[in-house]
């Protein structure tokens, strides 16, 4: 399944309904199924907030291939961003060593098999590739 | 679809779906939090980034006038979540 996204916030209300879809066709466990969630919110909203200049619509792809499961998200008119190679926040300090943000990109790297950044430079096109294997 | 109250005891009830686009209704909420509370997650299926970032944030304001939140009745996924993120040593979550 594939489909663009309005470059906003308020679109994830579309995106949730979409993967509500192929959770159901593709037949996805519930654990499986919240982290898809979980991990297409954290990349689409990266996108949104970095690349506020790219094209108006992001493009999001998912498949399942026997039990591994495929998710790309496409965006193009962007400058270079991995969001990929970032340095972990210290999960394993107190409160008073911590700030807020620069957790969902570690949730995302955390809770899948394989995820990886491309950029094409001349079309300004990033994607960011995410493998996860399904619960047995 | 998602929900916040807060009833008369001052407990904070969380519905729904707590996703980046609910953070600005949720934050209302928090900001209102002076004094200890439990949130209650029982009807919570689902939070992402932004809503962990707006309970920490909730969580250090408190912390530094010796105030706390406590988390309870969290699903397994959330729960999950929060251990990644390393909020056991930043909550108290009753099991």
């Amino acid at each position: 399944m594939r489909r663009g996204f309005r470059r906003e916030i308020d679109a994830l209300e579309e995106i949730f309904r979409f993967l509500e879809d192929f959770v159901a066709e593709a037949a996805i466990d519930e654990s499986t199924a919240f982290t898809i969630n979980l991990v297409v919110e954290e990349l689409f909203t990266n996108m949104v907030r970095h690349n506020a200049g790219g094209e108006a619509f992001i493009d999001l792809g998912i498949e399942r291939v026997d039990d591994c499961l495929h998710l790309e998200l496409v965006d193009s008119g962007v400058e270079r961003f991995d969001p990929v190679n970032i340095p972990a926040p210290p999960v394993d300090a107190g409160i008073g060593e911590r700030r807020a943000g620069g957790l969902g990109l570690y949730l995302v790297q955390t809770m899948v098999d394989d995820v990886s950044y491309s950029y094409e430079p001349g079309t300004r096109q990033m994607r960011v590739s995410v493998t996860k294997r399904l619960e047995s | 679809m998602f929900e916040i109250t807060r009833d008369d005891s001052g407990r904070v009830q969380l519905q729904g779906r707590f996703d980046a686009a609910q953070v600005t209704r949720a934050k209302e909420v928090f900001s209102l939090v002076d004094d200890s509370c439990v949130v209650d997650f029982a009807e919570l299926s689902y939070i992402s980034s932004a809503g962990l970032g707006l309970l920490f944030a909730t969580q250090k304001r408190l912390t530094e006038r010796g105030q706390a939140l406590t988390l309870a009745n969290l699903n397994p996924h959330i729960r999950e979540v929060f251990r990644i993120a390393g909020f056991d040593n930043i909550f108290k979550i009753d099991e």
